[in-house]
């Protein structure tokens, strides 16, 4: 092998691709503790688990699901935009139209939380449902969509951030970086397109 | 123009893929309706996962990747899949509290096993 070859790859990885690819199989274990945690509680307590279901908002929750999956189409044109000289211009209107789904998202969200307090379906001395069970269900309901917020929190951070560097022409929020960003925020899709069917559709019929 | 034609294809590509992922949310929505016993979790993890499927190939566009990216993507399912399939093992095995899976045939050898000699 020529010395050439070894200092010039012809297919070098994309370093920030590759690195935000490794923290996203570490996200997975992450969430992946709690999907286990839910396989256990689905086993045990299925009555439960389909009362404790019926009681979640499943209209905003098929709302929330399709603001993030157009979210997630709409960051997918905003990288595409960008690679192409031509469409540049509706980068940073992109970026700062998925920001806003985002927030969209997590104000339903907010008023969902909200629902849920007042119907005493937050686990405690005073929770509704009196069916084995239901209260873990909701224990995993918060933690889960809870913690799921906190990851939109950040990623709607980074979007408006680099939608404002982009409209400025800054050279941090280039094509690169842009891309890193939406891969972030479809992964906080993808575990969104998984808790709809196991928090809001365990059992609607009967 | 050749950029143009790409810059098109790759909107459509896009355009279609987000349709399908909404039609297959209310195919999911729909099908939690329907009485399909067991089956009502199996289709809503199946649609679940061909939704995330999409978004994976197409949005963060694993099928443009390296092998290494590819890897990567995989090895994070493989490691979860060895978390999840080790630890049923143990939960779905279990004399106290048992799942509600386990057949009433299963508990009585587990049981006895585990009584103190």
């Amino acid at each position: 092998m020529s010395s050439a070859a070894l200092t010039e790859p012809k297919d070098e990885p994309d370093i920030g691709k590759l690195g935000m690819w490794v923290f996203l199989a570490s996200e997975v274990l992450f969430f992946g503790g709690l999907f286990l945690a839910y396989l256990y509680g689905r086993t045990h307590w299925p009555q439960g688990w389909s009362t404790a279901s019926r009681h979640t908002d499943v209209v905003l929750g098929t709302v929330n699901t399709a603001l993030l999956l157009t979210s997630s189409a709409v960051v997918a044109l905003a990288v595409a935009c960008e690679e192409d000289a031509t469409q540049r211009r509706w980068t940073a209107r992109l970026l700062a139209l998925t920001a806003a789904l985002g927030t969209a998202f997590l104000v339903v969200k907010g008023f969902e939380w909200h629902a849920e307090w007042d119907e005493h379906l937050v686990p405690g001395p005073s929770f509704a449902l009196d069916v084995p069970g239901a209260q873990e269900f909701f224990v995993l309901y918060f933690v889960m969509t809870g913690l799921h917020g906190v990851h939109m929190i950040a990623g709607i951070a980074v979007l408006a951030v680099l939608a404002r560097g982009r409209s400025r022409r800054r050279e941090w929020a280039g094509a690169r970086q842009i891309e890193v960003a939406a891969l972030y925020w479809h992964f906080v899709d993808i575990v969104w397109i998984f808790l709809y069917p196991l928090l809001y559709l365990v059992q609607r019929h009967g | 123009m050749v950029d143009r034609r790409r810059f098109s294809h790759t909107a459509l590509t896009l355009g279609l893929a987000w349709i399908a992922l909404l039609l297959l949310m209310l195919a999911s929505l729909g099908s939690s309706y329907l009485n399909l016993g067991p089956w009502n979790a199996v289709s809503g993890l199946v649609i679940a996962t061909l939704k995330a499927a999409i978004v994976a190939w197409l949005f963060m566009r694993l099928r443009e990747s390296g092998p290494l990216i590819r890897l990567v993507a995989i090895a994070g399912l493989g490691l979860w899949s060895i978390q999840i399939g080790l630890s049923s093992v143990d939960y779905a095995t279990r004399a106290v509290t048992p799942a509600a899976i386990q057949s009433p045939q299963q508990l009585p050898p587990l049981q006895a096993a585990s009584r103190p000699h």
